[in-house]
């Protein structure tokens, strides 16, 4: 089993490799060939010919997606599959047998008996003509363009280009580095037109900020005056723009995107789990971008979602174990994994001691009441499985809490009310849902005096303002595990460095009941590690049988006792994540 | 045989607009006659036998047009008037809405009733500022007498008319695009299929006619398909008005049959060449979007299907004439201008293409082409020509392939010469 803290290589697709690409033009099918044969359809289905290849399909697929499954690539920049079908940008006209005018294949939808020619010699000139016309009044800026690289203009340059430009005058001027939204820039003059960007907001954001101003080689981009292109989903229009028209801010100059390996991996920012790549260089997250999965974000994700990860460069990280004698008093010192740990049951066993519990059953002993837990639906599945196991069922910790982080309504798209991703996991990990109640149950029992003892798991109470930093003062012990120097881990006698985003595997489940991936992307910092390995380290020291080593094989021993998530492992999430049974 | 003017038989009189003048030389009898002895089918019969072909530019029969509208669909269906009247030499329907409106009404009102339809829009080109006070007075005083809104002239068949004014787009008398604007959206063309027969005006069946076919529909209405079907030549049937500008000593609208020669339309209604020392060098007889005709080939008669076979096309008939004072590329380049200014921006070739003609013309005339420019020019119009999302693609490729084409010599000495030959670049402003 590979160390899931060590940096795994990204499971990506695999890039084709060079030569193989498969919408390159192809000499012209033999006319003298003898047409394939079409196989009988069913009553739904339509079967056809493209490029001499017989291919059924569903009734009302258009020929670029019949193509498309197919294997054959119409090269297009307008359509989207997620959007309405625009047909302007005309790259993909093919021609089509008794057809006299070429047909674009966005719009065409397949007849029985059709026969398609994608790739005849006439069909080459026009795609060799529309990318002329695209670049006759574009910038040509591909060095300074963040898109170059995963540009459509460069791509099908690369096939249909003539590599010299036969435009020789004053190109059509527009504004550059236009801030048209809180995230998002714009430089008119790479824009070609394909109103991708309009369509979404008009049809899946559903704000409409933008639409085409001006005509003919003027026409351009905007909003409406004085309006921002700002809703919660504005990133995806960057992600959809074929060209560098539409930046997106925070990437911009970061990195150039050949260098970037993409993760598959979840979104954690709230109870969706969008599916994510995450874009990492020199052990840096630069970007997630959605990755399409038609069962939980389509073709889409948040801006919230998007830029999640930047709190990891954003906040103080914590990279080794920081220790102190009491609670809030005096500074933190630095000390050794080994030390912390021991610390950690140390004041945890007083704080058990001091509360009177009789001695025996845990290290803690029986210390229901006063020593508590607080524990974060944010954390995956693993890590909350051997909290169970550690804090519940070895320290003998009955009183764990889950605080549940809310925001708004759920939205018509995405976005979710509940923030956390793993809610579901908390409930099936045998700790409990995120409850408001217990938690200002046991926030007033600490102001109180009535907790001892407490744990705290990737949430930052004190920080979120539910601690006051005073009520601290009376607990015995506090163990802090968490990423960052929260105003919680700099309060606590023991902090621990756990890994944060991207940085270690996992498994989280949707509000839907979606057990999926969480990869691991980069490496965590310092003597960060997964939380639920120092949870384990914790546990063995109060006389915890288990010696996990990764990831995979506590999800595989949960998935032996736990029915809900019999069988669940990662191949069987795959990318996709599979949908647990009675969920 | 002396041609009985039926279009343009009012506009000569006092008050020709006015519904008075217009019903004592016997308006809206047609329409009584259609209401009260044709079903609507049976009428749609009527104008397919007559042989009427649409006077947009197109020339598609409109009796079968209308026959595309699906039977048996439960949606409303629309009438919209195409009174977009845009084209540059193109002045005739403006004629009809300022001098006759009633005459239009009337061959809507009995459209309508024929394609069963009881909400009609008449789209009036923003600039028009005139022409639409004119035709709102006229819906006025139809409506006042009965012929617009319940139960017209106790048939038991409704209509009402809006009069809807364009924004002053080019691209808005292209059918679709006339139904985005009249929908309160952009003027960018739709793709078809569908066609707006099946899927118009807000998602229903619409048929899109123009002001002067509809001027048409009431000749049939007041004297049937035979009588109708005799005007002009065989499958170019009817009356029509022919717009003449340029270098004649009498430019203007003229009515005639269709199939009358150009020559004679030159010479005998616009009274000939404006110079008698410069002869006739080349001719656009169906209008600027269309391709235009060296003089060695003018001897054309200007009807549907003598103009496709002499290579070019009646369009909208609005002809003008060039004489040899007129440098070739220069024109070309006030066409380009035009179109590059009226090219909706929608589709890659047109949005492109469009602005790179007026930059390889000027080029051009100012002497500053290159050898190799007069093929970019036709290379480039090649690549426009039948890749676009609407017609107006076409509207400038045919233009400049067919000036390319027939005078070849004339842009080759602007690159040679390095300057134009008729010095029209320095008398350009």
């Amino acid at each position: 089993m590979p160390d899931p803290v060590s940096f795994v290589p990204p499971i990506g697709p695999t890039p084709a490799p060079l030569g193989l690409r498969t919408d390159r033009p192809a000499p012209a099918p033999d006319p003298s060939a003898v047409p394939t044969p079409l196989p009988q359809t069913g009553p739904d289905q339509v079967a056809l010919s493209i490029d001499g290849q017989a291919v059924v399909v569903p009734k009302g697929t258009t020929v670029l997606q019949a193509a498309a499954q197919a294997g054959i690539l119409v090269p297009h920049y307008c359509y989207h599959p997620g959007l309405s079908v625009a047909g302007n940008c005309r790259m993909c006209l093919i021609e089509i047998e008794k057809m006299p005018k070429l047909q674009i294949g966005c719009a065409t939808t397949v007849a029985p008996g059709m026969v398609v020619k994608t790739r005849t010699p006439r069909v080459v000139e026009t795609r060799k003509g529309i990318q002329e016309f695209l670049l006759i009044n574009h910038p040509l800026d591909c060095p300074i363009c963040d898109q170059a690289g995963e540009c459509r203009l460069q791509q099908y340059e690369a096939d249909y280009g003539k590599g010299f430009s036969r435009f020789t005058e004053e190109k059509v001027h527009h504004p550059k580095r236009d801030d048209i939204g809180r995230h998002v820039k714009f430089d008119a003059e790479r824009c070609i037109k394909c109103t991708r960007c309009v369509r979404f907001c008009d049809e899946i954001s559903g704000t409409h900020e933008l639409t085409l101003y001006d005509r003919g080689d003027h026409t351009i981009i905007g909003t409406f005056p004085g309006k921002p292109l700002d809703n919660a989903y504005s990133g995806n229009t960057v992600d959809i723009c074929p060209v560098g028209a539409l930046t997106w801010s925070p990437f911009r100059f970061k990195s150039r995107v050949w260098f970037l390996k993409n993760t598959p991996s979840v979104c954690t920012a709230c109870a969706r789990g969008c599916n994510v790549d995450v874009a990492t260089y020199r052990n840096r997250i630069h970007r997630l971008t959605p990755r399409v999965n038609m069962e939980v974000n389509r073709y889409w994700m948040c801006d919230d979602g998007r830029r999640s990860h930047e709190a990891l460069y954003e906040r103080p990280r914590l990279e080794r174990p920081l220790l102190r004698a009491a609670c809030g008093e005096g500074p933190q010192q630095p000390g050794t994994r080994d030390e912390a740990i021991e610390r950690a049951v140390t004041v945890l066993r007083e704080a058990g001691a001091e509360g009177g519990a009789s001695q025996g059953t845990g290290a803690a002993g029986g210390s229901a009441g006063v020593v508590a837990a607080i524990v974060s639906a944010r954390l995956t599945l693993e890590d909350l499985v051997m909290a169970r196991r550690v804090l519940k069922e070895t320290i003998g910790i009955d009183r764990i809490v889950v605080p549940p982080h809310e925001a708004g309504e759920d939205d018509d798209l995405l976005i979710r009310r509940d923030r956390t991703p793993n809610a579901r996991g908390a409930l099936i990990a045998g700790i409990a849902g995120p409850d408001a109640g217990r938690l200002r149950e046991l926030v007033q029992d600490i102001a109180a005096g009535r907790v001892q003892g407490l744990v705290v798991v990737g949430e930052d109470p004190v920080g979120d303002g539910l601690i006051a930093p005073d009520a601290l003062r009376r607990l015995k012990a506090m163990v802090v595990i968490d990423w960052w120097r929260s105003p919680t881990a700099e309060a606590a006698q023991v902090a621990l460095p756990a890994c944060g985003y991207g940085e270690h595997d996992g498994t989280v489940v949707n509000f839907e009941g979606r057990a999926q991936h969480l990869r691991a992307s980069i490496r965590p910092p310092g003597e960060a590690e997964p939380a639920w390995r120092l949870l384990q380290s914790i546990g063995q020291a109060c006389g915890l049988k288990a010696a996990h080593d990764s990831a995979t094989t506590i999800l595989s021993e949960a998935a032996r006792s736990v029915p809900a998530i019999a069988g669940l492992s990662a191949q069987s999430m795959g990318t996709a994540g599979v949908l647990l049974k009675g969920a | 045989m002396a041609f009985e003017p039926l279009l343009t038989r009012n506009i000569h009189k006092e008050n020709p607009a006015s519904i008075a003048t217009y019903m004592a030389s016997g308006g809206y009898q047609g329409l009584a006659r259609v209401l009260k002895e044709f079903t609507p089918e049976a009428f749609v019969e009527e104008v397919k036998n007559s042989g009427l072909r649409g006077r947009g530019g197109a020339g598609f029969p409109c009796g079968v047009k209308w026959g595309f509208l699906p039977k048996g669909l439960d949606k409303p269906r629309y009438l919209c008037v195409n009174a977009d009247e845009s084209e540059p030499g193109t002045f005739k329907d403006r004629l009809l809405i300022e001098k006759d409106p009633h005459l239009v009404l009337e061959g809507i009102i009995a459209s309508a009733y024929a394609i069963r339809c009881n909400q009609a829009f008449f789209y009036i080109r923003g600039e028009f500022h005139g022409p639409c006070r004119t035709f709102e007075r006229a819906v006025e005083e139809a409506r006042a007498k009965g012929f617009l809104g319940k139960n017209i002239l106790g048939s038991g068949f409704d209509l009402d008319l809006i009069v809807y004014r364009g924004a002053g787009a080019y691209i808005c008398g292209e059918e679709t695009a006339l139904l985005e604007s009249l929908e309160g959206k952009r003027g960018l063309p739709r793709i078809k299929p569908p066609f707006p027969a099946l899927i118009g005006l807000y998602g229903c069946p619409t048929i899109i006619n123009n002001v002067e076919t509809l001027a048409n529909v009431t000749l049939i209405a007041e004297r049937g398909a035979t009588w109708y079907a005799g005007i002009g030549r065989p499958k170019n049937t009817g009356p029509k008005l022919f717009c003449l500008s340029g270098h004649v000593k009498r430019p203007g609208v003229f009515e005639a049959p269709l199939g009358i020669p150009l020559l004679e339309l030159i010479h005998e209604h616009a009274g000939g060449m404006m110079h008698p020392d410069r002869p006739l060098k080349a001719a656009v007889p169906g209008g600027s979007s269309m391709k235009i005709l060296p003089a060695a080939n003018c001897d054309v008669l200007m009807d549907f299907d003598s103009l496709a076979a002499a290579g070019t096309s009646l369009g909208s008939a609005g002809g003008f004439v060039m004489d040899t004072s007129v440098c070739i590329v220069d024109a070309l380049l006030n066409l380009a201008r035009f179109y590059a200014h009226e090219s909706c921006g929608q589709c890659t070739p047109c949005r492109e293409g469009t602005g790179w003609f007026v930059k390889i013309l000027t080029r051009l005339e100012n002497g500053d082409g290159q050898p190799g420019d007069i093929d970019l020019l036709a290379e480039v119009a090649s690549r426009v020509e039948g890749n676009t999302i609407c017609p107006f693609g076409e509207a400038i490729a045919w233009p400049v392939q067919s000036y390319v084409a027939a005078f070849r010599d004339e842009f080759e000495a602007h690159v040679t010469q390095s300057t134009c030959p008729l010095g029209a670049a320095a008398g350009r402003s």
